[in-house]
């Protein structure tokens, strides 16, 4: 029961409050520190992405398109390019996402529907915790744990898929009596597989977080109507993360574009065009700038530079793409809910 | 929950105190003044470098040195990130990339360090024996090293060996991806040595620190650590690399014993290539920016029996310009002090870990050099410096001239000669492969090696090495039939007999490969079906009853 104030119906000049819309006082500064703070990440970006232009320009002038196509990198012989690298770079990211992407939404799946609710946090930083362990401690234990086994499951793929160009080993026969073990190691499958251990708690992460957040009415539904915990998983569950899995997977692959350290200790640096995963030799272009950095001179400096702009362009570009689609899910576009 | 953190930050506060109070002490005990110094460069040299750091570390000196290789060394120091750098050679002026390799304008002097050999370490097994006694020329090192040698079995190699064999194995070159010292040695040696060899292979004459990978068999690795670990890893079969002596000692390897020009096959160690260095030629112009630096050429041909030809000097760089932008009077203190300590007590450790200490003439030079410190900033305190007082394996106390490491070098022994042999002694133990000491070679050689083998079975067989027989092989399984089965790698020699075995039948590939796929199929989901099928009976049974 509220009563009225009684209006003076007498006042003539009544005219409705001004309402603004800008904000004033603490609100003031508070939004404009806070666009400030915004607009200095871009600038950095932007900055990191015109610095590494501007220092590339020099090589991309000199080569021209060749820097493109050319697979050889002797900067001693005025030979450079990027094809070897660049191929390199987006096999091992295969490599590492063909086994990384399976692992990490089997196990989102199975924290965010399946784990007791007692083991789901546990399981949940266990996972954050492979995030924390640092690359170089993934480089080690691919290269020493890891590889002489990755060897020999290398072997057994050249035996037997051999025919595919793939699985395919140059110069060394399975079948040997005395495997030369080295043809298969040092490989860009053996660094996908440590890359791949580091995409996965991102990969993860993401998809985790997506799943969690599918309406509980649709859920409690499909269960109603007589779903299994699968079909409703299938059935609610995984189209409504559909974006959360794509946009997971692409952060993913953009982390595994670049990863340097676990790939420098694992890959024998080699400069060639080719498909042959399982095979020794290889290189891409974050571990190519990383080798190389140290003993560089400044036109070698600039070709790395060009090479690492080439890559930075490609990770801007698979980021972006993956953070669209990660908010376009989040808004639950996907259903109807 | 609080008496447990109480007790906890009482116990914190406690060891913050101690610790303080231990600094304080440590400062207050010295009257000179130190401060960190930093440094990059040649990973050849770094193992003793590093062990010099630990010693000189509690008398207060912090030294920070990161390999990385030699080029990476002279690069930092040029750029002003660096208060010293140590590098195999000489800034080039301009490198084999046409790119400026100087000191970008920085005042240095050069500072020999330690010398110590270039050291050929491999695996190389026949059944799962490590071969620990390899011994090859010079030629065919150039010839392995630049893809013409490319099978273990290869004539020439069995020559070097007099007629030993070995299997058909491929050789694999393991070089360094890095811009190194290491390979710039090991290049000058060929492109002096064995032109013909080398000069075709690189396109052009002289050394170069970036070894020019060619091929698919060649695996290149960055930093001497790196290929050490590359060769003794699970898939180190048929490599051969070249680091300083001192990794293949660290990591308790074989090295080849290469031919000098005496017709003898030695081995790294500090007498061999102490002996080798008398005959190296230092560059004596003080004037000239090279002083100090080596000419190798009479090294690589020193005629003595006792001479490991790759054999060279490391130097550190010290920045001597009065206005060096990052050097402090305290900074040119420790370093003066790390060099003093390095040049004399550390010289007697280099031995022991695989170099060989430096003659008194190069340590008195490097005094001079370390003088320049001074003149650079007069507050640096260099009294009591004598060469005298240096305890110096290879200096006479009496005769400043002699070279004691080089007189009492041992000869080398009579198996390890061209046509002789070979000689059953394992290598990269540190220990001369000789005669003397002992009546019997294979008493000798079982002695070496208990003494540095650990837990090796040593055998000490006493056989007359080359003596014996080759066991036989299974031609089914390639298992060494007759003869000593163990895993003996000490002692005698290990012979090969090459067998070649046939290969699986390519018929059944395809037949196992399926099956292999569908074995691993039904791994995967049998386990899961079974639970499903018998949850299903289950509930079957369940709402019948």
């Amino acid at each position: 029961m509220t009563t009225l104030p009684i209006q003076d119906a007498s006042a003539a000049e009544v005219h409705p409050r001004k309402i603004s819309r800008k904000a004033t006082g603490a609100d003031k500064v508070f939004v404009s520190s806070i666009r400030v703070v915004g607009s200095v990440v871009l600038v950095i970006t932007g900055g990191v992405g015109v610095f590494l232009g501007w220092q590339a320009l020099p090589t991309l002038r000199h080569y021209g398109f060749g820097f493109f196509t050319e697979a050889a990198w002797q900067p001693e012989a005025d030979v450079v390019g990027i094809a070897a690298v660049l191929t390199g770079t987006v096999l091992v990211a295969m490599v590492a996402m063909s086994i990384a992407f399976p692992l990490a939404l089997i196990t989102a799946l199975y924290i965010s529907e399946y784990a007791p609710a007692r083991m789901r946090s546990v399981l949940v930083s266990l996972v954050d915790l492979m995030a924390a362990v640092p690359s170089i401690i993934w480089g080690l234990w691919g290269s020493y744990l890891i590889m002489e086994h990755a060897a020999g499951l290398a072997m057994w793929l050249d035996r037997n898929l051999g025919f595919i160009p793939f699985f395919q080993v140059k110069d060394a026969d399975p079948n040997a009596g005395v495997p030369m073990l080295s043809r298969y190691s040092f490989s860009m499958f053996v660094a996908g597989i440590a890359v791949a251990m580091m995409v996965l708690p991102m990969a993860c992460a993401v998809m985790r977080q997506v799943f969690s957040q599918t309406p509980q009415g649709e859920k409690e539904a499909a269960l109603a109507l007589g779903a299994t915990r699968w079909g409703m998983v299938r059935s609610v569950v995984l189209p409504f993360g559909r974006g959360g899995i794509i946009g997971g997977a692409m952060l993913g692959l953009g982390r595994a574009l670049g990863e340097t350290i676990a790939v420098l200790l694992i890959l024998s640096p080699s400069f060639e065009v080719k498909p042959r995963i399982l095979e020794i030799g290889g290189n891409t272009v974050s571990a190519l700038i990383a080798g190389r950095f140290g003993d560089a001179s400044s036109s070698q400096l600039s070709a790395l530079l060009a090479a690492g702009f080439v890559l930075f362009l490609i990770t801007l570009v698979v980021n972006t793409i993956a953070a669209t689609i990660v908010n376009r899910s989040r808004s639950g576009a996907g259903t109807d809910a | 929950m609080i008496r447990p953190v109480r007790v906890a930050t009482r116990a914190l506060v406690a060891i913050a105190l101690a610790m303080t109070f231990l600094v304080g002490a440590s400062t207050s005990a010295h009257a000179t003044v130190y401060a960190q110094i930093e440094g990059t460069g040649s990973t050849w040299s770094e193992l003793i470098v590093q062990q010099w750091i630990a010693d000189v570390d509690a008398n207060g000196m912090k030294v920070v040195y990161t390999g990385g290789g030699s080029t990476k060394g002279r690069k930092d120091f040029s750029q002003d990130s660096t208060d010293f750098a140590i590098s195999e050679i000489p800034y080039q002026g301009t490198d084999e990339r046409g790119q400026a390799d100087t000191s970008n304008g920085r005042e240095f002097a050069y500072l020999p360090i330690v010398a110590g050999g270039t050291a050929f370490t491999y695996q190389l097994k026949i059944g799962n024996d490590l071969v620990r006694n390899l011994r090859l020329s010079g030629e065919t090192l150039a010839k392995i090293f630049t893809n013409q040698i490319t099978n273990w079995n290869d004539p020439a190699i069995a020559k070097d060996n007099n007629g030993r064999k070995f299997p058909s194995l491929p050789v694999i070159p393991v070089v360094r991806s890095d811009g190194s010292g290491t390979t710039a040695q090991f290049t000058t040696w060929m492109d002096k040595q064995y032109p013909n060899i080398w000069r075709p292979y690189f396109g052009q004459a002289g050394l170069t620190s970036y070894y020019p990978k060619k091929g698919d068999r060649m695996v290149s690795q960055a930093g001497s650590d790196q290929v050490m670990n590359t060769i003794k890893g699970f898939a180190g079969n048929g490599m051969i690399g070249y680091v300083e002596y001192s990794y293949p000692i660290n990591a308790n390897y074989p090295v080849v014993k290469v031919e000098n020009k005496a017709g003898y096959f030695v081995e790294p160690t500090q007498y061999n290539t102490a002996v080798a260095l008398t005959k190296a030629k230092i560059n004596q112009d003080k004037s000239s920016q090279l002083y100090l630096t080596q000419i190798l050429d009479g090294v690589y041909s020193n005629p003595d029996p006792r001479a490991y030809p790759i054999s060279s000097y490391s130097y550190m760089i010290i920045p001597t310009g009065a206005q060096d932008p990052r050097m402090s009077t305290a900074k040119r203190q420790t370093l003066a002090d790390f060099m003093y300590y390095s040049l004399c007590a550390g010289q007697t450790k280099a031995g022991a870990y695989g170099y060989s200490s430096l003659p008194l003439n190069l340590v008195q030079a490097g005094f001079q050099q370390l003088a320049k410190l001074k003149t650079a900033d007069p507050k640096v305190d260099l009294t009591d410096r004598d060469v005298r007082s240096c305890n110096n394996p290879t200096f006479d106390g009496k005769n400043l001239n002699k070279n004691v490491l080089a007189e009492t070098a041992p000869q080398p022994a009579a198996c390890d000669k061209v046509g002789a042999g070979p000689c059953g002694t394992d290598t990269g133990t540190g220990k001369p492969s000789t005669d003397d000491n002992t009546a019997g070679n294979g008493g000798a050689t079982g002695g070496t090696g208990g003494g540095q083998g650990g837990g090796v079975d040593t055998g000490g067989t006493g056989q007359a090495p080359g003596s014996d027989t080759p066991p036989s092989v299974d031609p089914e399984t390639g298992a060494v039939t007759g003869g000593d089965t163990t895993t003996t790698t000490t002692g005698d020699a290990i012979y090969a007999n090459p067998t070649e075995l046939v290969a699986g039948r390519t018929s059944d590939q395809r037949t196992f490969g399926w099956l292999a796929v569908l074995e691993l199929l039904a791994l995967v989901l049998l386990p899961g079906l079974y639970v499903a099928t018998l949850r299903r009976r289950r509930g079957q049974t369940g709402a019948r009853s």
